[in-house]
Parts: structure tokens; C-alpha cells; sequence
């Protein structure tokens, strides 16, 4: 018998399952990094500065092969960072609009939490706007119910549909997950490339 | 293609932002700003006490971006409920869920909502528990016991707890019982508003007497089969409980044939309406049960 709570359950499985041919492992030489979406065909991997401001760097893709990256653009202030790899068969996942996403809505985040690889949470959009508690009012951030953990940095957050919407970044607050929306990216993608 | 997930995540942001016209931010308190929903066009708006701190200078932001200011009506620190009248007109009132067998269920999906800030804010869980009538810690007798794993977000008490229709099965607090999401349940919420906007106050009964719990004697523990009963401490001068007979050194056992085993147990037992009643109440004196009636009268 396949009820409705069953069906979600497989589709939900069904988004994971695409959503992880575009997760990567970033490396920095040192124990632990972060995590990295696939942003184009052609190479170009997306980050959080954070994962990548030192060390060597190199990017696992989901068949566990390693290749050494080169950072092609730096952002400290927006904590993004995009990579180039040299590989074949990259597999970018479709970009979403992180402006149209409505308190409510359902998210899921992907990632390497605590080396746990492509492990998944997932939540309610709490709201997209600037984070009470931080520093920088200016930064406008997707706020999650969701759980992000060190190994999370850098992976993507994707909507119902499996578009990229966000880049896993940090968690404030009791059970708050902090993205980077697309928006940010693409504004950033923009000035630096 | 994900058809379910994605009408449902649909459906959840959809009812946001039916219920978020409802839904206004309290400025009431030195930190963050809280919630509070909607009561009637006219301006009422029904929050948390714990999040109303002070009691002038109060400000409400409507889901229109306007901030108006605002005044109390009363207070229920036994519910965590507070009434306060805004300048607001025209505002919509959300439609309440019922309690009955389409009501809510244990592993429901729930949404909680928040305006601390200028926007809604919302957030998901089940229904962990469900419960009938019980008591809070200050006494006040609600109809239905609530708990959710709603993360109570900075700001998020005084917001209301939404089913899966997109009607409100009462307002969440995270101070009624601390560490646990609770929600008060929308029957009490509408006799509290009601006896707030009619009265400004919450009616409590009052006898004139200081008691402390103590341990009955093993005949009578067996007898009335409770272990403690509330030794009278004090009887004020002129109190209703003076001018019913009780007595200094009496321990009352029950009040209209309820066991008073605690404070608790009295403060119960002398709610709003039991004011002006002429209630029973068993006391032990000198090791004998003897009923006595005492004119419940009113707490200033």
C-alpha cells in the first residue's frame, strides 16, 4: 500500500537522490572541510569563502574521484567562493529564484555534516531577510528550521523541486540553518567572473 | 516529478499567507519584539502575558508595515494570555479550528507563526501530544492540554499554532511550562478574551486564608484515601472563610467533594465562577470530619 505520507517520502528520496549528483566534497588539506554544489558544465564550483581561505584545495565529486581546484573568485564578505575543476561529466543542478520563496515553503539542505557524507535535513523556510542576532543587517539570508553542523558549509539548499536556492552557510540561534541565496550568488558571480 | 512534495510545500507557504493578515508583532518588552494575533476588526489583539513587560507605551505592527499604538485590557499570567486594544481598524480576524473529531490530531502537521520583526516568519512541526483538561502551574483549568516540537523561535510566543485547514488551534507560548512548546487551546482563549474585555480582569475566588500542606493521619489517609490535606495557617478578620466557621489549625480535605491534597488543588477549586457560590468544604478538627459552607467571595 502506498499512501500519500509514503509517496512524499519517495519523492523526497527522488529530490535527494538528484540533488547529490551536484554535492562535492571540498578539501583544504587539513582535517575536515566543507561542501561545494556544482554550478555549471563547465566547472565551475560554489562555495563558501569560509571552506577555502587556506591550505590546498581540492574537490571530490560523488564518484569519489579527487581533483586538485583552483579558486576563481574570492568573496570574504559575501562568504562565497567559486572553484574550477578540471572534470568530466559535471552535472549542475538547476537554479532556483531564492526571491519567490514564502515562509513555509519546504527546504532541504545537503551536505557533509561532521564527515557524514550527503547527509540530508530538511525544514521550513522560516523567513529570507536579514538574521536577527547578526552583525551585518545588510546580509540577507535564507533562515531554515533546519539543522546545519560543521561539513554542511558551502552545500546546497534546494526547494521542493530540487532547484538550488541557497548555500549552506551557518547556523545562529537554538535551530536556525543560515543560506546564502542565489540571488547573493549571482550578484557575486556577476562582479567577480 | 515531485508532485506531493512540492504541492505540499506549496500548500504550507500558502497558509502563511492566508493567516499572516492576522498576524501582528508586539512591541512590548525591552528585547525582541513578540507576537500576537488578530481578535476582532476593531483592534483587539490577544498575546502572551509574559511578552507584554510593561503597560504603556505599547506598539503593534499590522501586517500592512503600519505600527499603531496600543493599550492593555488585562492580563492572565495563569493562561499566559494578555488583551490589549490597539487604534487599528478594519484588521481580520483568522477563522479557529474546533476541538472536536476533525479536530487536532497526535502527529499533525502544525505550523507555527511569528512577526517579531516586519515580516511573517513561520515554522513547522507535529502535534506531540494531545490531552484533555489540565492544569497550569498557576492554577487556571484548560480544556485541552497541548504540546507540540514546534521550535519556539526568539519572538514566536504569542503566535498562533495553524492545523492543516489554515485555522488556529490556539496560541503558542514558551513560558506556561518552560522548555516545553506549548499552545493554549482556543476555547479558553475566547472565555479569557471575553472575561478580560468584559471585566479587565480574570474573576478568582477568594477565601481570606493561608494554608500550608500537610500530612493527614493514617486513619484519615485511608479513610479519604489522600496522604495530605492544607493546614489553616490564618483566617483574615471578616474574610469569607472566617464567616463560614473555619477555623485556625483546621486542615481542609476537600472543597464540593473535590480532594485538596495542595495549594494547587485550592486554587482550582476557587475559579471564576465559584465567585459568590456557597461552596462545601470538609475540613479535619480535632481529628473529625465536619463540612462546612463558606460564600466564596472575589479577589481584588
Amino acid at each position: 500500500m502506498s499512501n500519500l505520507l509514503q509517496q512524499l517520502n519517495g519523492e523526497m528520496a527522488a529530490v535527494v537522490e538528484m540533488t547529490r549528483r551536484s554535492l562535492v566534497k571540498v578539501g583544504n588539506g587539513r582535517n575536515g572541510a566543507g561542501a561545494g554544489v556544482v554550478w555549471q558544465p563547465g566547472g565551475i564550483i560554489l562555495t563558501n569563502a569560509h571552506v577555502v581561505r587556506q591550505g590546498s584545495i581540492s574537490v571530490t565529486l560523488p564518484n569519489e574521484q579527487k581533483y586538485p581546484a583552483k579558486i576563481i573568485a574570492y568573496d570574504e564578505a559575501r562568504d562565497l567562493a567559486a572553484l574550477s575543476i578540471e572534470a568530466p561529466g559535471l552535472q549542475p543542478l538547476t537554479v532556483g529564484d531564492s526571491a519567490a520563496l514564502q515562509p513555509g515553503e519546504l527546504v532541504l539542505a545537503l551536505g557533509h555534516p561532521w564527515g557524514v557524507a550527503g547527509a540530508v535535513s530538511a525544514g521550513p523556510v522560516i523567513d529570507v531577510g536579514p538574521a536577527p542576532e547578526m552583525s551585518r543587517p545588510d546580509r540577507i539570508f535564507i533562515q531554515a528550521g533546519l539543522q546545519l553542523r560543521p561539513g554542511h558549509s558551502g552545500g546546497p539548499l534546494v526547494d521542493a523541486q530540487g532547484r538550488l536556492v541557497g548555500i549552506n552557510t551557518m547556523i545562529t540561534g537554538p535551530e536556525v540553518g543560515l543560506a546564502i541565496p542565489v540571488t547573493v550568488v549571482k550578484e557575486f558571480l556577476i562582479k567577480v567572473i | 516529478m515531485s508532485t506531493i512534495l512540492q504541492n505540499l510545500s506549496n500548500d504550507l507557504a500558502g497558509i502563511v499567507k492566508s493567516v499572516e493578515p492576522s498576524l501582528v508583532r508586539v512591541d512590548a518588552r525591552r528585547r525582541l519584539p513578540a507576537t500576537g494575533i488578530v481578535w476582532s476588526a476593531d483592534g483587539v489583539i490577544v498575546t502572551a502575558h509574559h511578552v507584554v513587560e510593561r503597560e504603556d507605551n505599547l506598539k503593534i505592527g499590522l501586517a500592512d508595515g503600519q505600527t499603531v499604538s496600543a493599550t492593555l485590557v488585562g492580563r492572565d499570567p495563569t493562561t499566559d494570555l494578555a488583551v490589549l486594544r490597539s487604534e487599528a481598524k478594519g484588521l481580520t480576524p483568522p477563522a479557529w479550528a474546533t476541538f472536536d473529531a476533525q479536530g487536532p490530531q497526535v502527529g499533525h502537521l502544525v505550523l507555527a507563526l511569528g512577526r517579531p520583526g516586519k515580516s511573517a516568519q513561520a515554522t513547522l512541526g507535529i502535534i506531540s501530544a494531545l490531552g484533555d483538561q489540565w492544569r497550569t502551574p498557576g492554577g487556571s483549568q484548560l480544556d485541552h492540554y497541548v504540546q507540540t516540537d514546534v521550535v519556539m523561535y526568539p519572538g514566536f510566543s504569542g503566535g498562533p499554532l495553524i492545523d492543516a485547514a489554515g485555522q488556529i488551534i490556539g496560541l503558542n507560548t514558551s513560558a506556561l511550562l518552560r522548555g516545553i512548546s506549548l499552545t493554549v487551546p482556543n476555547p479558553n482563549i475566547r472565555q479569557v478574551v471575553e472575561t478580560l474585555l468584559a471585566h479587565g480582569q480574570i474573576k478568582r475566588g477568594y477565601l481570606g486564608i493561608s494554608t500550608q500542606p500537610v500530612r493527614l493521619p493514617e486513619t484519615l489517609r485511608q479513610q479519604l484515601s489522600q496522604e495530605t490535606g492544607l493546614l489553616l495557617a490564618g483566617v483574615e478578620p471578616d474574610s469569607p472563610a472566617e464567616k463560614g466557621g473555619l477555623l485556625l489549625g483546621d486542615t481542609i480535605v476537600a472543597v464540593e467533594n473535590e480532594p485538596i491534597r495542595q495549594h494547587d488543588d485550592l486554587l482550582a477549586a476557587l475559579s471564576g465562577d465559584r465567585v459568590g457560590q456557597a461552596v462545601s468544604i470538609r475540613v479535619v478538627r480535632g481529628g473529625q470530619l465536619q463540612d462546612l459552607t463558606v460564600t466564596v467571595g472575589e479577589r481584588s
